[in-house]
């Protein structure tokens, strides 16, 4: 199985690279999906690629010790959902869109919990939309996803949806409450 | 400069001839300028459409014309399909479609979706059919967001803003018929003569038919047809004559035949199998996991890594299974991986195995053996093969 890891590798790399983008953000309605607490992931290899995330990059890191990691991998706590470029390496932040682009209104919530506290935290996030697509950074995890049928789970989608522009830039992810356990 | 290089050149073979060397060759012929190249209006069945999602630019996606016999120069050509486009091919019309969207100031400004109509010999612009609404499905590639329906007179769109809906356009009147709101449902099949299916959030699936003018004659429901917490099927199904062949996310086989004006359930319950040395089980993964044969062979591309949330990551074998049968007849290993497979539609089919990365492999379909690797020569990110029927 040595030769295996080679490969998965090889295979997560061109994932990284070429996919789902899309949006990772289903609507509001993923609240309740949201409130299942979804683990953070171990690195994925996929980040190795250039561009994508961990690519010899210096650490971004928010300086307070409750909200650890680096913001331009895709093991940061609060990634536990994205799909899409990090806007950390765009020109944004962990929360905000990139000079020159709109962040949607609609968006997909995902539950992360932080290492730091221990909390669930819900985490909204946006896509950047109106600049042409960063490049940089590509995370993507399909941990509960589901077909297009079902719109709110799926990440497959565009969802810079009600923005002046349809076109995809970054995505971003805001803590916007802390989860209420089961 | 010029008649400087043409002196240099007298002098030169001034000197070879007083030398006594033997002479130099005439020079080479002038070549016509401009010079522009075309395709056979037919292609050839080894020939395919990939689409190239082109992730770090999606405004410029593409489709590539490949001839997959050729790894000198697989690559025959480039058309638009901007902007999380979808491809359509009408082999016998010489005619290619792409749904698109764009911005009148490239990322900005007024929008407009529209279907291109492209020359299979020029693939030049031959047209266009403007949709209303700015309101067409913009995701990754699935086949079931752009189908035809109507003898391939018609086309039909999946709309999302998120509110569902199909556009119906008559593509030989050049004209939008009308829309149908579709809530809850999404991807269309094509289904009897003038109609289409869509899967639905609940599990079901509803089979539309349309009367002359594109609106719905006829509607029906079928219940419990996927249970999509536990056995989600992939989105893109494989066609076996008029029977869509799909597979779920733990490898179950559902076949449903779209022949009549509603859509019909299989009862046959097959899978595509199990194995050794998954860790921690075989499932399919990939984008486009599933491929038919002209012999009516299913092709499923499988992940040794298969768990929750692996169903996108890619594979490294192709099973093949014989619905007629519900055997599995041979298992071909993929040297470099894939996350996108298709069979073409040759004598001797040929499987074509993309990774969204760029990298695409040809395999002898029946012995599974490598015939040559066409490498990243062709596609920035492609998505989704359309062999030449």
């Amino acid at each position: 199985m040595a030769g295996f890891d080679k490969l998965t590798e090889k295979l997560a790399r061109g994932l990284a690279r070429g996919t789902s983008r899309r949006s990772s953000l289903a609507w509001i309605g993923g609240i309740a999906t949201g409130a299942a607490i979804l683990p953070v992931l171990p690195v994925s290899r996929a980040m190795a690629a250039p561009h994508s995330a961990g690519h010899n990059r210096p650490p971004i890191t928010s300086g307070n010790p409750q909200d650890p990691g680096d913001r331009s991998q895709c093991d940061y706590w609060r990634y536990c959902a994205i799909d899409g470029f990090l806007c950390s390496c765009c020109g944004g932040t962990v929360n905000t869109c990139p000079p020159g682009t709109e962040m949607s209104p609609i968006t997909w919530i995902g539950t992360c919990t932080n290492p730091a506290d221990g909390r669930a935290y819900v985490i909204s996030y946006n896509d950047c939309c109106g600049v042409s697509s960063c490049g940089q950074c590509l995370c993507n995890r399909n941990e509960g996803d589901r077909p297009q049928v079902r719109p709110q789970s799926n990440n497959d989608y565009n969802w810079c949806l009600n923005t002046q522009s349809s076109v995809y830039n970054c995505s971003a992810a805001a803590i916007v409450g802390v989860a209420v356990e089961k | 400069m010029r008649s400087a290089t043409v002196m240099f050149a007298v002098a030169l073979s001034a000197i070879t001839l007083a030398s006594g060397v033997k002479a130099a060759p005439p020079p080479l012929p002038e070549e016509p300028i401009p010079s522009e190249a075309s395709l056979p209006a037919d292609y050839p069945q080894g020939w395919a459409l990939i689409q190239d999602f082109n992730f770090n630019s999606l405004v410029d996606g593409r489709t590539v014309v490949v001839d997959t016999g050729n790894p000198a120069q697989p690559l025959k050509g480039i058309i638009r399909t901007a902007q999380f486009g979808n491809t359509l091919f009408a082999p016998a019309k010489h005619e290619i479609y792409t749904a698109e969207t764009f911005f009148s100031r490239l990322t900005q400004g007024e929008r407009t979706d529209a279907i291109t109509i492209w020359d299979t010999a020029t693939l030049k612009s031959k047209g266009e059919i403007v949709l209303p609404g700015g309101k067409r499905q913009q995701s990754v590639t699935y086949a079931g967001t752009f189908q035809f329906t109507n003898g391939q007179k018609w086309v039909l769109i999946s709309n999302f803003t998120p509110a569902q809906s199909v556009t119906v356009v008559d593509l030989d009147g050049r004209k939008v018929l009308g829309e149908i709101d579709l809530p809850g449902c999404a991807h269309i099949y094509p289904t009897g003569d003038r109609g289409f299916t869509t899967l639905c959030a609940d599990g079901s699936l509803t089979s539309i038919q349309l009367d002359d003018k594109g609106a719905v004659a006829s509607s029906k429901t079928v219940a419990n047809v996927q249970d999509i917490d536990k056995q989600p099927l992939f989105g893109d199904a494989a066609w076996i004559g008029k029977t869509a062949w799909f597979v779920s996310y733990h490898g179950q086989l559902q076949g449903i035949d779209m022949a009549g004006a509603v859509a019909r359930p299989l009862a046959a319950k097959l899978s595509v199998g199990t194995a050794e040395g998954g860790a921690p089980e075989w499932r399919p993964s990939g984008w486009q996991v599933i491929a038919a044969d002209a012999k009516g062979l299913l092709y499923v591309l499988m992940s040794p890594a298969g768990k929750e949330g692996s169903h996108k990551d890619g594979g490294t074998e192709v099973w093949v299974i014989d619905p007629a049968t519900g055997k599995r007849t041979q298992r071909i290993a993929l040297s470099g991986g894939a996350t996108s497979i298709a069979i073409t539609r040759e004598a001797a089919p040929r499987l074509i195995a993309m990774r969204l990365d760029g990298p695409i492999d040809i395999f002898d379909a029946a012995t599974g053996k490598p015939v040559h690797s066409l490498g990243t020569t062709i596609a920035f990110n492609p998505t989704v093969a359309i062999p030449v029927p």
